[in-house]
């Protein structure tokens, strides 16, 4: 009883802190009776709140509708009842079946559209191999299941390379003003100069191998090349090999190997080859140890190589600068003799060649003010174009964003209005707007009758008040008028005085009478609406609920004792 | 040895020789089975390890014909023809084939790769999940051996391998 008691006391609690005005307590969810009830519900109902009602307008999540998609065919799943392998129908094998799922794996295509290159004649052999040898697609694979993952792989394999260049040419290669073999070729070279960069360093680390001498090559594939050669020799010379670690280098070493010369069974030759192979193999690696050696010599002796050289060059340098200087000197010696005369000439000389001079410069000005003029109008020009170049270059990609964001937004609401198609087919058919139209518009007519009828009593109303005030107007006049005339009289006649009295009293006897039919009629009102007010408690029935009340009271006092007796004993 | 080519009519040799390059280039390889009346098995092996180093050789050195003809010498001209010509047909996807061997230079690389996405509903903690799952597996060839390896991971752990995978593709498009 007490529990019942707490949860009807918090239910009311909880109505009453949201804003419910009326008259609540825990007996009102224990002892309901309709109308209270009914006015509660409708105070809840419209508490709750508005928004939840527009989110359900909102088109649900796609994730929404796929989990609720898996939660049906989950559900389907689950009623269908196990059964052992041998009785299964085999639609439901696959469900119950879980060996049935496929990995996937891929394996390599040969397409014909892959080794075609743009413009590029194809040969003969190729065209004929495609038409006549190469197998259908789907005829290339050992397993079946494997074709639809190759293709698969095979295509956004393709796709996403090329998406990748897009959008490294839209960021990257249009900024560069090249075109794209230009771009191609540039982004090549670099990465030529840093593999060989790399080998480089990587060679240096080690400087007693053979390959450090390639350190002098310039181009990359030169050093490969190097790197080729180099690999045939120490193909011989197992104890080089082991020191690099290029996996193509064991390749050729593999390959070369795998070309056996010939089958000799018999054994005194094999032991024969053997031997004089063990002879060979020492021979062979005394020749390295020497040819190393030597190398090693040689390097040694190279640096004070090249400074001899240098001394040599200096010298020869020196040398010939004084010999110029000899002659100059020798030149004037021989003009000594006749001085005078010579330094005459001298001097015309002198001024002749600064007159030619002076004339030079003056065409070389001549000539020089129009080809700057020149050039400043094509810097101007070049400068122009650049401004515009770079301005359209922002427009393209003010473009493609443009693009990208209008496909992105395309997207979303194709995928909303796709959505919005499967709700609508979700949402059940069999309502009929008509029907509900009909509904309202008959609630709106009946309104509308009930609106016509309230007006008519409403100008009863206003009829009667009229005439009431009509009436009352007149009486007033009628008594003004009579009151004056017998006023007058009964100045002069006592019985008129009297009868003026009796016409007094009328008058205020017949107000009271008024009166007191108004009063009975407020009163009457007031009646009438205290019978409703009685009727309407009558149905809350409020002496039951009160009696119930004491009841529970008593109820719960009656358990109160008995635990408090409890309590005691215990 | 490639000279036992001369065992075979020239038009089941090309075939044949298409069916070594198949088998290079990573799909089935010819089957005794069909050449069992032709060869022995010792012969066979041998002619299939030859052809498939002499296919190799050629592209990875870029030979010349006439070179290639000399490598030949010990078969018939018709028969020496005939592997020249399945050898210009075949030469790009060759070089291509050479060319992945040799990017999988590391000691371990990735083969294939596969993945399914499942929605764990719930535990035996909670009764509604409703978190996706991610399970990845990958072939891993590790010194001609395959390894499977197979990952699990929720959403945070996928974008974080995500973000990393894209941060070294963005290495490799520099390379491109």
């Amino acid at each position: 009883m007490s529990a019942r008691f707490r949860v009807g006391m918090s239910l009311a609690q909880a109505c009453q802190d949201i804003g419910y005005k009326g008259e609540i307590g825990y007996q009102t969810f224990l002892y309901s009776n309709e109308p209270e009830i009914r006015s509660l519900l409708m105070f809840l109902v419209e508490k709750l709140p508005r928004e939840r009602a527009e989110v359900s307008d909102q088109p649900t999540g796609k994730s929404v509708v796929l989990q609720r998609a898996i939660a049906a065919v989950i559900k389907a799943q689950l009623a269908v009842p196990w059964l052992p392998s041998n009785c299964r129908l085999p639609l439901f094998d696959e469900t119950q079946c879980p060996g049935a799922l496929h990995s996937f794996h891929v394996q390599s295509l040969s397409l014909p559209h892959c080794s075609k290159g743009p413009g590029k004649k194809q040969l003969k052999e190729v065209m004929d191999y495609q038409r006549y040898i190469l197998p259908p697609v789907t005829a290339q694979f050992s397993r079946h299941t494997s074709v639809l993952a190759s293709i698969l792989e095979q295509h956004i394999a393709e796709l996403s390379a090329a998406q990748e260049w897009d959008n490294e040419w839209n960021s990257q290669g249009l900024l560069s003003r090249l075109t794209p073999q230009d771009y191609h070729c540039r982004k090549l070279t670099r990465m030529h100069k840093r593999i060989k960069e790399q080998l480089h360093s990587a060679t240096l680390t080690s400087p007693e191998s053979p390959l450090s001498r390639l350190c002098s090559t310039s181009d990359l594939s030169e050093l490969l090349q190097a790197f080729r050669c180099s690999d045939h020799v120490l193909t011989k010379g197992t104890h080089f090999t082991h020191t690099q670690k290029f996996t193509f280098t064991q390749e050729v070493a593999a390959m070369t190997s795998s070309i056996p010369t010939g089958h000799q069974s018999e054994n005194d030759i094999q032991l024969c080859q053997q031997e004089e192979l063990t002879l060979l193999q020492q021979q062979f690696h005394q020749l390295c140890s020497d040819v190393n050696q030597l190398a090693v010599d040689i390097k040694h002796m190279s640096v004070p190589y090249t400074q001899v050289l240098d001394e040599l060059k200096q010298n020869e340098l020196g040398n010939s600068e004084k010999e110029e200087k000899i002659q100059v000197k020798k030149k004037t010696i021989d003009l000594l003799p006749d001085a005078d005369s010579n330094l005459l000439k001298l001097q015309v000389l002198v001024e002749a060649s600064a007159k030619r001079v002076v004339n030079l410069a003056s065409q070389w000005e001549k000539h020089r003010a129009p080809l700057i003029d020149e050039r400043r109008r094509l810097k101007e020009i070049c400068s122009n174009q650049d401004l515009e170049s770079s301005r359209k270059l922002s427009e393209i990609k003010t473009l493609h964003d443009r693009i990208r964001v209008s496909t992105e937004e395309a997207k979303k609401k194709e995928e909303i209005y796709k959505q919005l198609v499967t709700d609508l087919e979700n949402l059940p058919q069999d309502l009929s707007r008509s029907a509900y139209t009909q509904r309202i518009l008959e609630i709106v007519s009946n309104i509308k009758k009930q609106k016509e009828e309230i007006k008519k009593i409403l100008s009863d109303t206003k009829e009667l008040q009229k005439e009431i005030n009509n009436l009352t107007g007149k009486l007033d006049r009628t008594f003004a008028v009579t009151d004056e005339l017998v006023f007058k009289d009964a100045k002069k006649d006592e019985s008129v005085r009297k009868s003026y009295k009796y016409l007094a009293a009328l008058h205020e006897n017949c107000n009271q009478l008024i009166q007191t039919i108004e009063d009975t009629g407020t009163i009457l009102r007031e009646i009438r609406d205290l019978e409703e007010q009685i009727e309407t408690e009558n149905g809350n029935k409020t002496v039951a609920n009160l009696e119930r009340i004491l009841d529970d009271y008593k109820a719960i006092r009656q358990e109160n004792s008995a635990l408090a007796a409890k309590v005691r004993d215990g | 040895m490639v000279s036992l080519l001369s065992g075979l009519p020239v038009t089941d040799c090309v075939k044949l020789c298409h069916r070594v390059v198949d088998g290079l280039c990573g799909r089935d390889p010819p089957c005794r089975a069909d050449y069992s009346s032709t060869w022995s098995l010792e012969e066979w092996l041998e002619l299939l390890n030859s052809l498939t180093a002499f296919f190799r050789l050629a592209v990875g050195n870029n030979s010349s014909d006439e070179v290639v003809l000399a490598g030949l010498s010990g078969v018939g001209s018709s028969h020496a023809e005939a592997v020249l010509s399945v050898l210009r047909a075949r030469r790009d996807e060759i070089r291509r084939a050479l060319l992945d061997r040799t990017n999988s230079i590391s000691s371990a690389t990735l083969q294939d790769f596969d993945w399914q996405l499942k929605l764990a509903l719930s535990s035996d903690k909670i009764s509604s999940l409703h978190t996706p799952l991610l399970s990845l597996s990958l072939d891993v060839r590790e010194n001609t051996a395959l390894r499977p390896v197979t990952m699990e991971m929720n959403r945070e752990e996928l974008n974080t391998l995500i973000s990393s995978l894209e941060a070294a593709n963005k290495v490799v498009l520099q390379l491109k």
